[in-house]
């Protein structure tokens, strides 16, 4: 069967099976690997990704049911070139040790941002509470929240 | 009804894999042929740093900026076995084989800039930021990048070995020296726990660890975070349950490990006591991070309680047996 999508600002028209799921249409189909697959179950978020404005486990998903949506991936934050302020800001606060779940976490991030641009600490624990990490005890992912909050906030001062 | 207690617990852990058994770390050192520097070492990267930490005791003993360094320990084809990245030891052991490695290249590297600059010694000649100069007479200069060309069939390279120093234990006593070096740490934490529930709630924790010198003070405070998270579920949440050999929970739905809500924000002190023996001073703290977590929230529940708990995970339900227990011990 046929569906079509937006995929990071991109109209994808593609042949699917109908068990399919979204994660592996991303992963294998179209080669956007930036999206990890960890339980496969929905229970440790590596997976995220932003489905109209909402984030989904895109393991949880079935490719059939994204047709016509707008989906975001972790491929899709930079722009001409340039990380997320996001991506810069993990790497700024040293977030990653392993990396394995960071994709999801920082989709998980944009999500709550795009919602909520000013949230406080508790408020950012909640919002990436869906992602399982192992390594880094979280703390520092949410330092890079707040450190990309400060920096869409340069970045929106600087517009006007 | 909600009851607050405080709790304290220190470790002291050997690092390395101790007890006689031979530990060993090779790097190997080499000039490029655009004058950057390449290191070789068999220490792999799982996200805890040694790239990081490791690049850095390179740069400070070549004098080099990092950005000149080339490392490559990830193909096994092209490097020294430096042994595993496990007991805590990739700093420690493999970060002086590094330094030893560096310290015979830039011998190495003064010996030609001698022979190129016509010299009659290497004494006072210096490296800096890609250059061997004479200190006495610095116009005398050659830099690292000239000497690749000069010396391109002939190649500036080094080698560097470092063998721990362990101790096996008396079979029959169990004394010994089996570990060197030790690093040490103490971490307090204030739980509340409810008593109707069994729930037991962080508050707070401070956690000082001992490092010896904090090569990447970030990276610490990134074990630290880390290594408390792991103490945290292992002594809450983590059960596998195993059922005549089988893991019943095998699924995160059953095997609970914190997430951000269960973190709470720490008060990390990095202490720096430099050990002798270590590059720098520097020690490893990859897994004694985990080690004081749980006695200190056992502590801190007993100290709220009154009640001890001795076997782990504390969840809701165990703990409100074990209170129960100590109130019909309390009546009779």
């Amino acid at each position: 069967m046929f569906i079509q999508l937006v995929i990071n600002g991109i109209n994808y028209k593609v042949d699917i099976d109908p068990n399919m799921r979204l994660i592996d249409l991303l992963r294998d189909k179209l080669g956007l690997v930036g999206t990890k697959e960890g339980c496969g179950e929905g229970e440790c978020g590596a997976c995220t990704v932003i489905m109209d404005g909402e984030s989904v486990n895109s393991c949880m998903v079935m490719a059939f049911q994204a047709d016509g949506s707008n989906i975001t991936t972790i491929e899709g934050l930079e722009e001409n070139g340039e990380l997320h302020p996001i991506q810069k800001a993990y790497m700024e606060e040293g977030s990653v040790q392993c990396g394995f779940c960071i994709p999801g976490m920082i989709m998980s991030t944009k999500a709550l941002l795009d919602k909520h641009p000013n949230p406080n600490r508790e408020e950012i624990r909640e919002g990436i509470s869906g992602n399982l990490c192992r390594c880094t005890g979280y703390n520092k992912a949410i330092n890079a929240a707040e450190r990309a909050i400060e920096i869409l906030k340069e970045g929106a001062k600087n517009e006007a | 009804m909600k009851k607050r207690g405080v709790g304290i617990g220190l470790s002291f852990y050997g690092t390395g894999y101790g007890n006689g058994f031979p530990d060993v770390s090779n790097a190997e050192v080499q000039l490029m042929e655009d004058g950057k520097v390449a290191i070789f070492v068999g220490a792999t990267e799982v996200g805890q740093g040694a790239k990081t930490a490791l690049i850095q005791i390179g740069a400070e003993t070549l004098q080099l900026d990092y950005k000149n360094i080339i490392f490559i320990n990830e193909d096994t084809d092209m490097m020294p076995d430096s042994g595993t990245a496990a007991a805590t030891r990739q700093t420690y052991n493999t970060g002086n084989a590094i330094k030893i490695a560096c310290e015979n290249f830039n011998e190495e590297i003064k010996k030609a800039a001698q022979k190129a600059l016509g010299l009659n010694s290497t004494a006072g000649l210096i490296v800096k930021d890609g250059v061997v100069y004479l200190a006495m007479f610095p116009d005398k200069r050659i830099s690292y990048k000239e000497l690749s060309k000069i010396y391109k069939d002939d190649i500036i390279k080094a080698k560097g070995t470092f063998t721990a120093q362990t101790v096996k234990m008396d079979d029959e006593t169990g004394q010994g020296a089996p570990y060197w070096p030790y690093t040490f740490n103490a971490c307090m934490v204030l739980v509340e726990v409810d008593t109707n529930t069994g729930r037991v709630e962080l508050l707070k924790s401070i956690f000082a660890q001992d490092v010896g010198r904090a090569v990447n003070p970030r990276l610490v405070e990134g074990q630290m975070d880390g290594g408390f998270a792991m103490g945290l579920g292992y002594t809450l949440f983590e059960d596998l349950n195993l059922d005549k050999g089988k893991m019943r929970n095998n699924r995160f739905s059953k095997y609970l490990i914190p997430t951000s809500m269960d973190m709470i924000d720490i008060e990390n002190i990095i202490i720096e006591d430099p050990e002798s023996t270590a590059p720098y001073g520097a020690k490893g703290i990859g897994e004694p991070t985990t080690i004081p977590v749980g006695p200190a929230i056992l502590n801190a529940i007993y100290d709220a309680t009154g009640v001890r708990v001795t076997h782990l995970p504390v969840t809701p339900e165990n703990l409100m047996k074990a209170i129960r227990e100590s109130e019909k011990s309390e009546a009779i």
